[in-house]
This record gives structure tokens, sequence and C-alpha cells, in this order.
């Protein structure tokens, strides 16, 4: 591990200073930067701690009914969050997947988007929910969709000296049932195989008026399944349609193989938790959750 | 290479030590402050032998920097039992059969204190779910989880 | 002059016997409040800390290596290589139990010697100020290595025209002997009768072939040692070993070092199952404590433990034929086992075969195994070592051909059942043994005669059985008596199974005194006799022989004592629970506190005790588990778990439960979620715990334990091994549930979600 210089900012104008310098790297609930600094597979001059930060560590009901969430809030302040849970349950469940207990209690929403791992759990779910997230620097702040952040494996398209504050929800609305599920040959402590968020809002008469799909572990990024919410959109959920979305869903996958799982099981998981995601909205639909 | 001085409240009492600024907190307390009770199994967060409390929350040691824990209550296994001697949990492992190797045993018995302190009444299901990030090799799991049951019947839950 | 034996009521089954209860674990307290010490919680003054630098090839001839500029580094004490160390030869060895332990491969293991065979193996090491200075000395070791063709699997390495690892093999046990060096280190073969004739002739047959996955032994604590030689020249080393005095005697072997120069204490050891029995790192640490002058401290990362720095167990392709007549009577057993010792040569495959097929009554048999080397780590004993790997492939195959000729599993085992007096596969006669009754014990239980009731997903229960044979060796003890009366055991045998607690209750019965009132220790390699390790589930029966032996020498002594001082002929001296007495208690009496404080003068009191080839307790193991199988995903979830077991006679049930619920959810791991993962330059892509998959408590359910008891004749209390047989059957009963759940065998373990659905999707003939 290399030596570097530990900060721990009081304010987000501080926390810019110190990206500024160059070669630094945020510092959340550590869980993911850690084990890669110790190994040698990242390196950092700086470490800017941003737990100190009241942006980042809050959850914050917003005056149009939306959620800010701060980067650095540990993932299982998140899943517990009683807003969260009972408007946005994809992103309640996936912040209980992100690694064990122990991690759970570090891991932050930030750090998951950040390390960009395509198999990030948060990141399907806050994509089907719509979230924006803001992007601080010294020049100032941006919001942009969350789906932009994603350059590659690993990389962020967060230039140098930039900082993800927080995530953006918008208000929930009604007739809306949102779901996470993923696959991994172990019930915990384990990386994705595939992971398949969805979100339905139907009109009064049950009609899809919106539905989003994304996808973990089956492409460079997370990624949208266009051509599965194309299939859903002005349809009702019923079993024809759900198996045709999930049909379409496994046709977006780009996977690769890997030790984890090949390339041929990655899709066909893709059609399966589709299927069952979308069933599963389809059940909170209907009772009315 | 210059170490850094950190101050941290460690069970209970406020201690100080010279850290390599890399050192992880399980680093700190092991190698610094002789507090090995708390173990490393797997150094990147995939065992949860380092298991500690940070302000009341199980957290993995390794996954920390020493430089983090100023601010914090940090609770290791040394601080669950003094001269008050063992815990309910602890007698009750003890005396269930509940550990063999001894090395999962420190994390377990802080995720469990961690458990029963936000949920005194918890199936078998949650116990599981408890401590599924502490792996064990040697005993199968099953008198851990009855163990932990067990003293949560005991305490009324 | 021997002592006259001290007469003993007996005192066996009196009601304060601990013999038969789960006594709490002596050393339990100290493990749930963290005091228990290992290797890696020792601080000792002044101590440096050593790395290894680990060859990044799989195979690699080494040219050179410079050392000059880690040894510049600041903060850097002493830097080794194998230079260092003493010349090992092919074919020395050490003295272990009945056939020694091959001493090149463990010098091998430790530091390579112009040659690397598998990623990971140690070419050099560095002694530092810190851990982080020992990682950047390190990187300033260059060696110049000549990069060979690497061998990863057992079918490539098998070719004649592949990479030899080592010029000197030649295959030993083919019928004409072999021309030049392979791969294939021996070829052994136990046959009778004509198996390929019986099985031409059956009504029905049955065959599988699977592919095993290495896995590791799994322990959750790393390799750690530290070694310290004090200025007379002395060294220490405290360890995390199965066996101080094996450790002892390979650092002593690979540094020249005399034994009267050197001890091994042995700490607490966080789970070890085979895998802690060779050294790996010790004799280094000892020659940079020497270079260096200070204490030295070696700790492994967990990736150095799975990439190679230690010895994972066997891989194997094993291809079993089985065949019945149409009244289930089993008519042959074929099995071809090719075992992946890794990349030093392993030991022959006989005991792993003979294990396969032994509680079968069958009259032709055909087993022929091969071991071979590949580019991979060598591998070591994981409990019952290639016990696993055989029950997977011939427990399946038996399990298939039920389901072919239609069968009862459980009455099919029972019409084929080894009993007592049975000719096992070498020869010989079985030894007593219990499998029939523990077969009626699975017939008349709820896991085995209430229905499976039907889930969401397909449901299927299986069953296997497991053998495992087990070893005796040689363990040895004393007792002293303190001043106080209160007996000391101090046992050569390391405590991995709670043998520290059951020895207590050996102890305590044999001076029928309270378990609080004896104690036992294990000594360090100079302060107790010569034992083997603790492996071959033999410490329990064969300590307890050996406490035996030494309780009866001290009262001897003490008896002998107590008559004199009774003025009386030791005839009329009897012994019961602390007190000896005249006239069978009608008499003075003396107890044994009062006796010592009399006479703990007049000299020691020692009982030694040992023993060596005790009789065997051989291991059977039946287990039922229920699965339900998601067919979309491939995921197994097991609803429920039964292991049957004999074990002789249970000293404390709760250990042996503890022995049978671990072991279970280690077969469990390996059957469904553990492998490694190779790529072609053989370099595991899976060295971590969060891609090498053991199971959490979420992944198992609670394991029901039945524990039979069918004693061992002629040995003390019966006893039988324990800790090795209830690995065997897991994977095997596992395959067996899923095969009657979904109609598919993956051929491969471990059985994961993916190889399943892949197996579902080949069977219904669909390509995704």
């Amino acid at each position: 591990m290399n030596l570097f210089d530990y900060h721990r900012p009081s304010t987000l104008s501080e926390a810019c200073e110190a990206l500024a310098a160059g070669g630094a790297r945020l510092l959340a609930g550590g869980t993911d930067l850690i084990p890669q600094m110790r190994e040698g597979r990242r390196e950092a001059a700086h470490i800017v701690d941003l737990k100190r930060l009241a942006e980042c560590t809050s959850i914050e009901v917003r005056a149009d009914g939306g959620l800010t969430i701060g980067a650095a809030v540990a993932s299982s302040i998140v899943a517990r969050h009683p807003v969260i849970a009972e408007h946005y349950p994809a992103l309640a469940v996936a912040a209980l997947m992100i690694g064990s207990h122990q991690v759970q209690n570090r891991a932050s929403l930030g750090g998951n988007i950040c390390n960009a791992a395509p198999s990030a759990d948060a990141v399907p779910p806050l994509i089907v929910l719509g979230a924006q997230v803001e992007i601080v620097s010294g020049e100032g702040r941006r919001v942009v969709p969350l789906e932009t952040i994603f350059a590659g494996p690993g990389r962020t398209t967060l230039a140098a000296g930039e900082l993800l504050a927080t995530i953006i929800l918008p208000a929930p609305q009604a007739n809306t049932a949102s779901h996470y599920i993923r696959f991994t040959p172990r019930r915990e402590m384990d990386i994705a195989a595939a992971g398949v968020a969805a979100r339905i809002i139907r009109d009064d008469a049950g009609v899809i008026i919106n539905a989003r799909i994304a996808l973990a572990s089956v492409a460079p990024t997370p990624i949208r399944a266009m051509a599965g919410e194309q299939v859903l959109s002005g349809q009702r959920l019923d079993d024809a349609t759900i198996e045709a979305a999930a049909q379409a869903a496994m046709g977006e996958a780009r996977p690769i193989s890997d030790t984890r799982a090949s390339a041929e099981y990655r899709r066909e998981l893709v059609r399966v938790l589709t299927r069952r995601v979308l069933t599963h909205c389809r059940d909170a639909l209907e009772a009315g959750r | 290479m210059s170490r850094i001085m950190l101050t941290c409240r460690i069970n209970g009492e406020t201690v100080s030590a010279l850290v390599d600024p890399r050192d992880t907190l399980l680093e700190l307390l092991r190698e610094r402050l002789g507090l090995t009770g708390t173990k490393e199994g797997c150094g990147n967060g995939n065992c949860g032998s380092c298991t500690v409390l940070v302000d009341g929350a199980p957290v993995n040691a390794c996954l920390m920097l020493a430089q983090e824990a100023p601010g914090c209550e940090i609770t290791t296994i040394e601080g669950l039992s003094g001269a008050q001697g063992l815990t309910d949990l602890q007698q009750n492992l003890a005396e269930a059969g509940a550990t063999q190797c001894g090395f999962c045993t420190p994390g377990i018995v802080i995720s469990a204190t961690a458990l029963l302190a936000e949920n005194p009444a918890p199936t078998d299901a949650d116990i599981r779910r408890a401590i599924a990030g502490n792996l064990c090799r040697c005993t199968g799991y099953d008198k851990i989880v009855r163990a932990i049951a067990l003293t949560a019947t005991q305490r009324g839950g | 002059m021997a002592l006259p034996t001290t007469k003993r009521d007996d005192h066996r089954d009196k009601p304060a016997s601990s013999i038969g209860q789960s006594l709490v674990r002596v050393d339990a307290r100290d493990r749930v409040t963290g005091r228990a010490m290992y290797p890696a919680d020792m601080q000792r003054p002044n101590m440096a800390h050593a790395r290894l630098k680990r060859s990044p090839h799989a195979h690699a001839r080494i040219r050179a290596i410079d050392t000059s500029r880690a040894e510049a580094l600041d903060g850097v004490f002493a830097v080794v290589t194998a230079a260092d160390f003493a010349k090992v030869p092919l074919g020395a060895s050490i003295p272990m139990g009945e056939t020694g332990y091959d001493m090149w491969m463990v010098a091998q293991i430790n530091m390579a010697s112009g040659k690397v065979f598998w990623v990971g193996q140690p070419v050099a090491a560095v002694a530092a100020r810190d851990s982080h200075v020992a990682e950047a000395a390190l990187e300033l070791i260059d060696v110049d290595y000549e990069v060979l063709t690497p061998v990863t699997d057992i079918a490539a390495a098998m070719r004649p025209d592949a990479p030899v690892l080592h010029e000197h093999v030649v295959t030993k046990g083919l019928a004409q002997a072999a021309d030049g060096p392979s791969n294939v280190c021996s070829r052994t073969l136990i046959e009778r009768g004509d198996a390929e004739r019986a099985l031409a002739q059956s009504h029905a047959t049955a065959s599988v072939s699977v592919l095993v996955d290495t896995a590791h032994q799994g322990y959750i604590e790393p390799q750690a040692m530290v070694a310290e030689v004090s200025a007379d020249g002395f060294a220490t080393v405290w360890a995390s070993t199965q066996g101080q005095f094996s450790t002892e005697l390979m650092i002593s072997r690979m540094l020249d070092r005399p034994l009267s120069k050197l001890k091994v204490v042995p700490m607490e050891v966080g789970g070890a199952f085979g895998g802690k029995i060779a050294i790996h790192g010790e004799a280094v640490a000892v020659r940079l404590a020497e270079k260096c002058g200070r204490p030295v401290k070696l700790v492994f990362t967990r990736e150095e433990v799975l990439q190679g720095g230690s010895g994972p167990t066997m891989g194997m392709a094993v291809d079993i034929r089985v065949g019945a007549d149409a009244s289930g009577r089993l008519s042959a057993i074929h099995g071809v086992y090719r075992v992946d010792a890794g990349g030093l040569p392993g030991l022959s495959p006989s005991l792993l075969m003979q294990a396969s097929a032994a509680l079968y009554q069958v009259d032709d048999l055909h087993l022929e195994g091969f071991d071979v080397v590949t580019n991979k780590p060598r591998t070591e004993a994981y409990r019952a070592p290639g016990g696993i790997q055989g029950a997977f492939a011939v427990e399946q195959a038996m399990d298939e051909l039920c389901l072919r000729g239609g069968f009862d599993p459980l009455e099919f085992r029972r019409r084929n059942a080894a009993v007592t007096g049975s000719t096992m596969p070498i020869g010989t006669p079985f030894p007593s043994i219990g499998l029939s009754e523990i077969l009626d014990a699975v017939a008349e239980h709820p896991c085995w005669t209430k229905a499976l009731e039907p889930g969401v997903h397909p449901r299927g229960r299986g069953l296997a059985l497991g053998y495992w044979r087990g070893t005796s060796m040689t363990s040895a003890c004393h007792v002293i008596i303190g001043g106080d009366g209160r007996p000391v055991v101090t046992m050569g045998a390391v405590d991995i199974s709670g043998t520290r607690t059951t020895m207590t209750q050996v102890a305590a019965d044999q001076f029928g005194l309270a378990p609080q009132d004896v104690h036992v220790q294990t000594g360090d390699s100079k302060s107790v006799g010569y034992s083997d390790g603790a492996a071959g589930s033999r410490v329990a029966r064969t300590m307890t022989a050996a406490i035996v032996e030494a309780c009866d020498d001290a009262l001897a002594q003490l008896g002998e004592r107590a008559a004199r001082l009774m003025q009386a002929e030791p005839a009329r001296v009897t012994y019961a629970n602390g007190v000896f007495s005249l006239d069978e208690g009608r008499g003075t009496s003396i107890t044994l506190a009062e006796l010592m404080q009399e006479t703990l003068t007049d000299g020691a009191i020692v009982g030694r005790g040992s023993s060596s080839k005790l009789p065997l307790g051989v291991e059977i193991a039946a287990h039922v588990c229920d699965v339900e199988v998601d067919p979309d995903t491939g995921q197994v979830t097991i609803l429920r778990y039964t292991a049957f077991q004999d074990v002789g006679r249970a000293l404390n049930p709760s250990a042996i439960e503890g022995q049978l619920q671990g072991s279970v959810v280690q077969g469990i791991g390996w059957a469904l979620t553990e492998g490694y993962d190779y790529d072609a330059n053989g370099r595991l892509r899976n060295a971590s715990l969060l891609d090498y998959r053991l199971p959490t408590a979420l992944d198992v359910p609670s394991i029901d334990c039945v524990i039979l008891e069918k004693p061992v004749p002629g040995v003390p209390y019966g006893l039988r091994g324990v800790g090795e047989a209830p690995i065997v059957p897991v994977a095997a009963c596992v395959a067996n549930a899923i095969a009657r759940a979904v109609g598919v065998r993956t051929g491969r373990m471990p059985m994961t979600p993916e190889r399943i659905v892949m197996a579902m999707r080949e069977r219904a003939g669909r390509q995704i």
C-alpha cells in the first residue's frame, strides 16, 4: 500500500480543495477502496474522507417530495429508512445485498456507484427509480442522470476534482412497484452473477405507463434493458407480456465469461430474474402495495 | 517514514498509539495496542474474523483505516467481558460447544452481541443472517445458532 | 522391578464419571473472550516481520536470484534463498507413523530449489522491521526465470507429449516398466475376481464419471509462526501445527540443526483439517532469525494461503462402473481413479480406492489408480484425503444402479453391506464394524420414513455411505501428581478436536476424580514423549490408551507409597476415587492429597504411557439429505440433513456432534460452491474468500446427528475414530438428492448452480 495523506474535511468546499491536489480518492465506507489499495490495485496520494460532511451523510425529503441521499450514508441505514422501504423498495432490498452485515454498516451508495463495478447492486435499482446524482467541484454543481456516470468497468465519467455528493430520487408516484433480484451461488457475501431491477408504473386501469428495467453484471457497465421496457409499455402485466419482456431483456445482455459465471448462464439468468422481478412487481401492485 | 499519533476510544477508554498512516483499524488494535482478540482471517472483508463494534454497529476492522477511528466508540472482544465475568452470550456459546478452534469466535460474539441488542427475539433465520458475515469452518454453525437463540430466550425474548 | 498394579474398584461406570457427558470444553472460556493465543498473536522483543517471495510462474527453472537490492533496503534485516538451506536429497524422509514423510517434498514446499512447480512456490524470504518494508523488499529481489510450459489438468499431464515436471519420476507399478520420466508417478491396482466379466453378465449396470475440482481445507487462520534463536543458539518456534514433533523434525532436516537445539511450541490452531501437518515457512523463519539475530514472525495473507502458499486437497477424475443381479445383489465394482497431486508426487491412491469400495461385499473388484503431477500447489490432506472424491463417484454409481435396477437405495445397501469379517478390498477381513446397525437406524428414523413434502421447486432425498480407515500411529503422555494430589497429564498430541477436554474426562475417570481436579495440557516437543501428529482420527483413541497406561503406572507407584505409609502389604491396598485404603475400605485410608503431602519430596511420581499401533477403530457414516432445486437457476437448498455415525463409544457427545456438523458443512461447501478455478497459466483465479466460496450460516440448515455406539473390542473404552468419516459421504449424498429431484448428475464437483442448469439443459436437449 502506498503512503498517502488522509483528509477529513468538514465542508464540501474543503473536500473539493483536497481533491484538486490530484491523485486523490474519496473515502466513505472504504469497503472497496481499502482492500484495493492494500492489494495494490488502486493508488492514492490523498484520501479524502467524506463522513464529516453533512450533505453526504444525511437523508432528506425534498420540497418536491423526492429524496436526497448523502453519498456516504451506510447502506444498512439506507435499507432501514422508512421512506426508502415504503416508496423505493428496490433500493431497500439492494442495500441489504451489498456484502455482509459488517460491510453494509460501512458501504455507501456513493461508493457502490463510483467503484463502478458492473455488478454493483445498488445501481440498477437507482437507475430504474430515476435517480440523478449531484456532482460537486471547485467549479460548482451539476445534476445528471445516474446512468451517465459509468464509463466502463471500474471507471466513471467524473473528472478529476469532482465529487459525487448526493443521490436524488424523484417523488414517488401512485401505482408504482419496484424490486431488485440478483443471483449469487452463496446466500451472502457474494457478487451478483446477474442482477435485474425493475420499476413499473401503471394507470388506474392497470396499463403500464412507465416501465424501466436495469441489469447488473451483464455488460461493461450497468445497463438499461430498453427492449424489455418497450415490450411492457402500454401493456398489462400478464404472464405472456412478462415472458416476452424477459426474453427481450435477455437479448440486451452482453455478458462476459469469467470465474464467477459463463456468458451463457448470465444471459439465461437475465431471462429468469427479469421474469421473477416483474412477477414480484405485479404481485405488489395487485396487493395495492 | 513518519508515524502518526492517534487518540481513540477503545472499550470505553481513551487510548493513544503511534501508527503507520496506512494501518487499518485491525492493525491498530492488534499490532499497536496489543488487543489480539480480534483476528485476521482474510484481510479484505470476506470472513468476519475481524468484526468489532464501531458506534455499536458490527464492522470489519480490516476495512477501516486506523485514521478513521478517532471520534468513534470502538468495542472489541476484550471489552465485552471483564471483572464482571463472561456475558450470558459468551457463557452460552462456551457451554453449547459452539467454539472449536476458536478463531472465528470473537467475531461471532461481536456480531451476535449487536444482533441481540437490536433484536431481542430473533428467529433462527435472523440469527443466521446476522452471522452470515462470519465464516466458521469447524462447527457448521449449528451450536452457535442454538447458543444465540438460548441467550435471547433467557433474556425474555 | 515391575511394580504391582494397584487394585482399583471398578469405578468406570460410577455416576461421578464424566465419560459420556458433554463436558464443556476446558478451553472454551478463553475462546469466547478472545484470550486464546495463536502464533500471530505472539509478540517477542525486537521482533522482525517476514514475508516470502513467491513464483509468479507455474513451471520454470530458476537461473539466478539476486537479493542485493533487497538487502540494501533500509529496514531489511536478512534475506534467504535456497542457498541458505541444507540440500535435502530425493528420497529423504522423516519418521512419521508407519510410512514416514517425504522430506524432499517438504523442502520443495518451503523453498524451491532450481525449479518451480506451481504459482506461489516460495523462492526467497525476507525479514524486516515491519510488513511494509518486507513487502517493498520482495519487489527488490530479482529472480531470473526460464519459463516452461505448464500442465494444469490431469488429462493434459497424462498425455505422452506433456511437458514433464520431474525428470526423476518414472511411473511405478506398471505391468511393463516405463522407459522414461512421466507425470504419472504411480499406478496402483487392487483386484479380485473378474469385474469386467461380472459387469457384462449383470442384470443392471450403472456408470458414473466425475471430475472433482481441487478444494481447500478452508481453515480460517492463515499459516502463522514465530521463530526465535537464543544467544546460545537454541531455537524456539511457536507454531500453528498438527504435530510439534513432525514440525521439529522437518525444521531440523531443512536446516541441519540438531534436535537438541530446537523446540516447537504448539499454540492454538485456528483450523487445520490436514493442511497443517507439513511445515510452511517454519524452517525459513528460523533461518531468518539465525541470520538477523532477532525473533521473526511470519504470517501468511489469505491470498498467499490460496495462491500456492499451502496445499489444497486433490482434484480427481474418477470413473466407476457397478452392476447387480435382478435381486439387487451387487456383482462388481470397476473403478479408475486419477488423482491430481499438484506439483510434487503424492501418495498412492490405494487408501482412497479401498475406502470407496470397502462398505460393499462384492466378489469381483477392479480398482486402478494413478497419481499424477500438475503445475499446481502440492496437495495435502483434507480430513479423509481422497475419501470424499472416491465416495462422490462410487455412492452416485450405487444410487444410479438403484434407479436403473429399481432397488430401494437403503435396502440395496443393507443387502450388500460389509459386516465384521467381510473381505476388504485388499483381502484382509473387516475388523468389528456396525454398518448394519447404522442402516437399521436410518431405516427407523423420520428423516427416512417421513415422506418428503412437495415444495415450490423440485425436491429429492439422497442417501450415501462413507468409510474411512483412520490410523493409529503413536501417542505418548505422562502424568505427574501435584503436591496436593491432583494429577496433571502432559500429552504429546496437539488438540485440534477438543482432546484436552476429552482426555480430562478419561484421566478423571481413571483416577475417579472430578474433571475439575485433573488438568491436561499439550507438551511442546521437548516436554513430552514423541507423538505422531493430530491426524487420521487417531488422537482421542490412542491418547486414551496412553493415558490409561500412564494412570496405571502412576497409581502403581502411588499404591506402593501408600502401602509403605500405612505399613501394610501392597496387596491389601485398593484405590478408589482419590483414596487409598486397606481391606477394601474397611481399614485405614489415606487420600491422594495426604499421600502427596507426606511423600512429595521422596521423589517424583511420573506415570508413563504410550500407545503404538492400537487396533484400528474404523469409521462408518451414513447420511440422508433432502434438497430443493430451483430448476431455472440451479440453486440448491438443503432442507434437511441427518448424519449417522458409529463412534464406538461417545466420550463427549457434544464434541462428537460438533465434529459431525462441522464436517458436513465442509462437505456441503465442496459439494455446491467450493472449487479452485485455474487459468491456462496455472494461476488461481479465485484466490480470495469472496470467490472461493465457503458456506455461510445462511447456506446450510441445522445438521441432525445420530450417534451409534458399537465399541471396538480390545481398546480402552471401545473408541473409534470420529473426525474423518463425516465428511466422506456429504457431496455424494447431496448429489443423489439432486439426481432424485431433477434427474441429473452434473459429473462435476462442486455442483454449482451453473453446472446444474447446464446439465439439465443438456438432458433436455436444448441449447441456451
